[in-house]
């Protein structure tokens, strides 16, 4: 699996689409939280490639739960695409997710949860990842 | 040449590009600062009074241009002694998106940002160098508000396209500048 990370607006979605020449020949989904909901692995898949877009969008929508909880959620699923992509050799899960961890801490309690159960999930996820990228101003710089 | 310098508030970015101007100005070259502050209360009046004494001090004598929009209009007015001092990109563009109602729309912001980049392009490429500082603002999420979306969103497209324009990008962390990225000579 592949992480990609960085601030709001640096490029990363182009600079995925350029690094992994996604375009519409390309058997791959692109899932982005902005737009849609996130889903687990599934038999009717054809694709090799899921891109998961707005990481942090869809860590907001599981928040209705305890935090706890809400973590160990998000470690099975990160798992269960792991072994998706583990299954055949051509596979690539690449995550996309906003850094909003270095603003000023939220006054308001949901916005907190959603800061700090974010930066757990990244960590988790990066554990998981084979490849780590940061994004500033569109210039990659790979962290692992 | 161009050399991009962003950074967090207070991470010593403008002190920074004062000394790559000092660097790279030799002795038939004239400094240039556009500064592009509106003075909006107080806090930003001692600001930028801060901002000129510190000038005044140092060694090199400036020539100030007071540009806090329309940027344009002025880049055809320098040439290859020229090092100019661009501060900073972010007051630039607020200036330029509010300036009227049209800040919800985004062809209107887009128009805007590409106006400031050709206006960037064209001063890098009259003068003998072109710092320009700017601000880091983008670790706090995806903004709701349409005002602050279109301003982060054309902020981060200016970064992305002057980066990728640039001879050297600096991030300038606790006043260390750490180089993302330098043009080797070929």
């Amino acid at each position: 699996m592949h992480f990609i990370v960085g601030g709001a607006f640096q490029g990363k979605r182009k600079w995925v689409k350029e690094y992994y020449q996604l375009n519409d020949c390309q058997q791959h989904i692109w899932c982005s939280g902005y737009e849609t909901e996130f889903f687990l692995p599934h038999h009717k898949m054809t694709q090799t490639v899921i891109v998961f877009e707005g990481l942090e969008i869809f860590i907001r929508r599981t928040l209705y739960t305890d935090i706890m909880s809400c973590r160990n959620e998000w470690r099975e699923a990160f798992r269960l695409w792991q072994l998706w992509e583990n299954e055949k050799l051509e596979r690539r899960v690449i995550w996309i997710g906003c850094d909003i961890s270095q603003g000023i801490v939220p006054i308001n309690e949901e916005e907190r949860n959603w800061r700090d159960v974010t930066g757990w999930c990244y960590q988790e996820l990066v554990k998981m990842c084979n490849r780590v990228d940061r994004i500033w101003c569109g210039l990659a710089e790979r962290m692992k | 040449m161009i050399v991009f310098i962003s950074g967090g508030v207070r991470s010593g970015k403008t002190h920074i590009a004062e000394q790559y101007v000092q660097q790279i100005v030799s002795e038939n070259d004239e400094a240039h600062y556009i500064a592009t502050a509106k003075i909006t209360d107080e806090e930003m009046r001692q600001r930028i009074i801060r901002h000129q004494h510190e000038r005044s001090h140092h060694p090199l004598s400036w020539k100030t241009w007071e540009q806090p929009e329309k940027l344009h209009t002025i880049v055809n007015r320098f040439d290859k002694n020229d090092v100019i001092l661009l501060d900073c990109l972010t007051n630039l563009l607020a200036n330029e998106l509010f300036a009227d109602e049209f800040w919800h729309k985004e062809d209107s912001c887009l128009r805007k940002a590409t106006s400031i980049y050709e206006a960037i392009r064209t001063l890098g490429k009259n003068s003998k160098a072109l710092i320009i500082v700017s601000n880091e603002v983008f670790y706090n999420g995806v903004p709701e508000d349409a005002g602050t979306y279109h301003f982060m969103k054309m902020l981060g497209l200016l970064h992305q396209q002057i980066v990728s324009l640039a001879d050297k990008a600096i991030l300038a962390q606790n006043g260390v500048p750490l180089i993302k990225k330098e043009r080797t000579k070929e």
